[in-house]
């Protein structure tokens, strides 16, 4: 007996649905892989914590640091792809999923990993970020924030911190730094500061962290807790938000039920978000880091399927992921220079 | 069995693990104060993130800085679910004190420290946040009284 034409007509919409699917990842990883570089740590074969390279559909993975006896981790191209800066310190110490950017010490190199040298010694240059033309990088210490020259190591201009206290990011003009602040009312907010006034705004103060600018300097990408009943050992899930740099229009990226999504980071052209799904809660930097992936933006708000979180984003459309390797605070640039030989 | 006694009385009377003596010199503030209460949610455990914890004090005596006795003030202490002896570590510091937990009423003697910010980078809970401005104190030791 021939089955009915609608059950049909459904089996054919369903294969097709699920040749679709598949094929997504495909054309993604072929749309995004001439697009530049994406650094990142990761545990090397040898077991210590190296700096790769890899094109952004995770191909032509390379090794950028080079240096079995030294943990290096935490990596930042310059905004013209020319230089890194990463951390290193010596092999067998624990990076932090909290503390990794004022571990060890500031590493500067190539984009391609030569000619790499420290910064200072262990300690100094914390939380260092890049100025747009990769001249000045900003640190951020106890005692506050300062800018230094890279080739006088002379501080420039320092200014209190007021609250903030890890992960700052220096804005693509150069106006701004957004971090993870503690002055807004909750422990973990996000908060812009304008460098000309010293005016602090919140940008989110649910639990957040890991925040990055938009290509334009207009809006945040950044981590955010989902209000929970105490699932997952009473930590929730940590999903992937945006907002404007003012704070307004709060919206939410990607989430998935089951992996806390960390370390974003925007494509240089805006159009990809970058990130780190991570089972563990602190990020993993102790194991193995976690494995990365990378969205379309215009595709947002995107939900990984799942009954529990259809419920609290029904509008939100079915995420096409594209799946990277496991990695920590991954980085991106359009620069073909960290391909280049060392 | 008499011997038994005289050593279980001995036992008895012995002094106990000598007190460490509060230091004089640690911060720049030394008082006796009240903590007036703990809000809630203003101490968890939590074994991940570390954080900090803004408590509100009355100070009842003061041997090093300013504070007048009935002064209000607002002290934060390092992962306030831990026993102060075993908060410290390499993000707080020199941290340390006999006091166990947080009990709203009880007297402490503590030795704080200013800014904050000069002592402290990390979370920070405050449920007191937008009826305080002024100094905030770091908690260095926190002694039962």
């Amino acid at each position: 007996m021939a089955p009915p034409l609608s059950f049909v007509g459904w089996l054919g919409c369903a294969c097709a649905a699920v040749a679709a699917a598949s094929a997504e990842p495909e054309a993604l990883a072929t749309e995004v892989r001439p697009l530049g570089w994406i650094a990142f740590s990761a545990r090397s074969p040898k077991g210590d914590w190296e700096i790769y390279a890899m094109r952004p559909d995770g191909s032509d993975k390379r090794n950028l640091s080079n240096s079995p006896d030294t943990e290096d981790f935490y990596p930042l191209f310059s905004r013209d792809g020319l230089q890194l800066l990463y951390r290193s310190m010596p092999r067998g110490q624990t990076v932090s999923g909290n503390d990794y950017g004022r571990q060890g010490r500031l590493m500067l190199a190539r984009a391609n990993g030569a000619e790499a040298h420290a910064v200072g010694g262990d300690g100094e240059f914390t939380w260092a970020t890049w100025s747009p033309d990769g001249r000045q990088i900003l640190t951020l210490q106890p005692k506050g924030f300062a800018i230094v020259d890279l080739v006088s190591k002379q501080v420039v201009r320092s200014f209190p911190r007021a609250g903030f206290y890890q992960q700052p990011t220096w804005s693509p003009d150069g106006a701004a730094l957004v971090g993870v602040s503690n002055g807004f009312n909750t422990g973990w907010s996000i908060a812009r500061m304008e460098l000309a006034t010293l005016r602090a705004n919140a940008v989110s103060v649910a639990d957040c962290c890991t925040p990055d600018w938009s290509a334009n300097g207009e809006r945040i990408v950044f981590s955010r807790r989902r209000p929970h009943a105490g699932e997952n050992g009473g930590y929730g899930w940590t999903e992937l938000w945006q907002a404007g740099a003012d704070g307004q229009g709060a919206a939410l990226v990607y989430a998935e039920d089951g992996r806390h999504l960390y370390g974003s980071h925007v494509s240089p052209d805006g159009r990809y978000v970058l990130f780190t799904g991570n089972l563990r809660e602190d990020g993993d930097p102790a194991n193995q880091g976690a494995p990365m992936g990378l969205l379309r933006w215009a595709d947002a708000p995107a939900i990984a399927e799942h009954p529990r979180l259809r419920q609290v984003y029904p509008q939100a459309k079915a995420a096409r992921v594209l799946a990277l390797p496991a990695g920590h605070e991954p980085c991106w640039t359009s620069s073909q220079a960290p391909g280049l030989p060392r | 069995m008499a011997m038994v006694a005289l050593v279980g009385l001995g036992w008895f009377l012995a002094p106990g693990p000598a007190r460490a003596p509060f230091p004089a010199d640690l911060g720049s503030v030394e008082v006796v104060a009240q903590l007036t209460e703990v809000p809630a949610g203003a101490v968890f455990h939590r074994e991940l993130y570390h954080y900090a914890t803004i408590l509100r004090y009355e100070v009842v005596t003061c041997a090093r800085g300013n504070l007048k006795p009935g002064e209000v003030i607002y002290v934060a202490h390092y992962d306030p679910w831990k026993p102060r002896a075993e908060a410290g570590d390499a993000r707080a510091g020199q941290i340390g004190g006999t006091v166990r937990a947080f009990v709203a009423g009880d007297r402490h003697h503590l030795a704080l420290a200013s800014p904050l910010d000069d002592h402290y980078m990390g979370g920070l809970v405050d449920k007191y946040f937008g009826q305080h401005a002024g100094v905030t104190y770091w908690a260095l030791r926190t002694d039962a009284e």
